[in-house]
């Protein structure tokens, strides 16, 4: 066989390959088109009856409509009303509730729990969390250690829409280990557990995995836990942990509490590490605090970028004392001074730079909540001139991010 | 009849919201992503528009300061309906100018009475 045969044969069986490839894909969208036609067909009268009842329609037929649905009607309507269950709250999910609880779906999911199949644990961990089954906590804090990860994710938020505080220190302790879960989810779901869970957060601020501590630690400051303000405090001074005593920053300023005053003076001071200390600058404008308007205007000049600039923005924050200290820093010079960020510059000058973007920030925010802003208006100087970092700082966001 | 227009991608929630508010009496356009949105809004404007935060391609929050720019559609009532439910989030939902802001898992009857007092608060 020549080479020219050779290459013609291969040709041609990539030809050949590449139709039925294209047909497969072609055959495959067309019957999974059909299949779904269809199962829209079959849910159509259960569809109806269900947006009916989530939608709080007060008609008895509804409920009994959707109770009486021939099996496998409900089978093409199911998805949908799990789907439901979890995006409606009030009147509405309670009805779904009981929907689901009569055709007894509550019931079959909880042996589910321990089924072989992962999709399997995790719709029957979906369903008894949305229905809020008491019952299911136990074998839901089972499944926060299992081999699947996505089990593991909805088992933590069913234990969350579930509330029972009883879970918490199971919820926290899953974030250590071989399998952990992913700390927003577990932030999540604590979060939802009420004023009960405090006991079990403030005793995980105890526990050895540093990732515990600084979820519990900010789960605290983010539901107002002021009890246990005092806890908190003795974290951002003694944690070994610096990601944990910036979090406990982050918390004492939303908890607000006075006795958050000097901690959070004390970790601004220089000589502590820089995202500390810019995370409780902008603690303390969150704590609104007028008595600390001198020592964050004594922060503007602070040679830490990140320090400096979270100072000007609680400044920001704390009112006309704080606009004072910023005006005063500013002088009477231009509205576009000189970079903050220039380090060669004198203390002042820096001082008087982040002072002056922090006020022109202001003014234009000012203007857009007036509906005052138009194309003339210039924004303020940036003070971020190297692309080397966030303009905001470094503050802890909500654990894991969003 | 108020006209309202609804701009969700997820059809359940789209569909949910449409019957509610058709129950109540207004009249529904729903679509299912915010440049459909801006078009619809901008070709027929209605009395009020609820937008879901998260879309592909345009969000509500673009969708919203589009509106809020154009002088025809400035003042149009806006509803954002979303599942972000962080301080920062509303603040930037206020920010671009809606009007209320409702979380998601949200109460159908919650919803209805929130556009009943933004439009009374408009025509008022």
């Amino acid at each position: 066989m020549t080479v020219a045969q050779i290459a013609t044969f291969a040709l041609s069986v990539l030809i050949s390959a590449a139709f039925v490839l294209g047909m497969v894909i072609v055959v495959g969208r067309a019957l999974r088109h059909a299949r779904n036609a269809a199962r829209a067909r079959l849910a159509a009268p259960g569809r109806r009856a269900l947006l009916a009842l989530a939608a709080g329609d007060d008609a008895p037929d509804n409920l009994d409509a959707l109770v009486q649905l021939d099996p496998a009607v409900w089978r093409a309507v199911e998805p949908t009303a799990v789907a439901l269950l979890g995006k409606v709250r009030g009147e509405a999910h309670a009805a779904l509730v009981l929907a689901f609880e009569q055709r007894g779906m509550g019931d079959r999911a909880l042996p589910e729990l321990r089924a072989r199949g992962a999709i399997r644990r995790a719709r029957a961990a979906e369903v008894l969390g949305n229905l809020g089954r008491a019952d299911a906590v136990p074998g839901l804090v089972y499944l926060l250690h299992d081999t699947d990860r996505d089990v593991r994710t909805v088992a933590a938020r069913a234990l969350g829409r579930i509330g029972d505080p009883a879970a918490t220190r199971a919820l926290l302790e899953s974030l250590a280990g071989r399998h952990p879960v992913p700390p927003q989810t577990v932030a999540d779901a604590v979060m939802r557990m009420g004023a009960d869970a405090q006991p079990a957060l403030a005793a995980a601020l105890d526990h050895s995995a540093d990732l515990v501590r600084a979820t519990a630690v900010e789960v605290l400051g983010l539901i107002g836990a002021i009890t246990v303000a005092p806890r908190v405090i003795t974290a951002l001074s003694d944690d070994q942990s610096p990601e944990v005593r910036q979090r406990a920053a982050a918390a004492l300023g939303r908890l607000g509490t006075r006795s958050a005053l000097a901690p959070l003076l004390e970790a601004v001071e220089p000589g502590r590490p820089p995202a500390l200390r810019a995370t409780a600058a902008r603690a303390l404008g969150d704590l609104g605090a007028v008595a600390t308007a001198p020592a964050l205007g004594a922060l503007l000049s602070d040679p830490e970028h990140t320090v400096a600039h979270a100072a000007a923005y609680s400044l920001l924050r704390l009112g006309n004392a704080g606009r004072q200290v910023l005006e005063h820093a500013a002088g009477p010079g231009p509205a576009a001074g000189p970079d903050p960020t220039h380090t060669a510059g004198s203390a002042g000058d820096r001082a008087a730079g982040y002072a002056r973007e922090a006020l022109a920030r202001f003014d234009l925010d000012d203007q857009r909540r007036t509906g005052e802003v138009g194309a003339t208006v210039a924004p303020p100087p940036s003070p971020v001139t190297d692309g080397s970092g966030p303009v905001i700082g470094s503050a802890p966001t909500a654990v894991g991010g969003r | 009849m108020t006209a309202i227009l609804i701009a969700d991608d997820d059809p359940d929630i789209r569909d949910l919201v449409s019957f509610k508010l058709e129950q109540a009496g207004f009249e529904v356009t729903a679509v299912d992503n915010g440049l459909a949105a801006l078009a619809s809004a901008r070709e027929s404007p209605p009395d009020m528009i609820v937008l879901d935060v998260m879309m592909p391609g345009m969000s509500g929050i673009d969708v919203c300061r589009e509106l809020r720019g154009d002088p025809p559609t400035a003042t149009l009532p806006i509803i954002l309906l979303t599942a972000r439910a962080q301080e920062g989030d509303v603040e930037v939902g206020f920010g671009v100018g809606a009007d209320d802001y409702v979380v998601k898992p949200f109460s159908p009857r919650e919803l209805v009475s929130r556009v009943e007092a933004v439009i009374a608060r408009m025509r008022a």
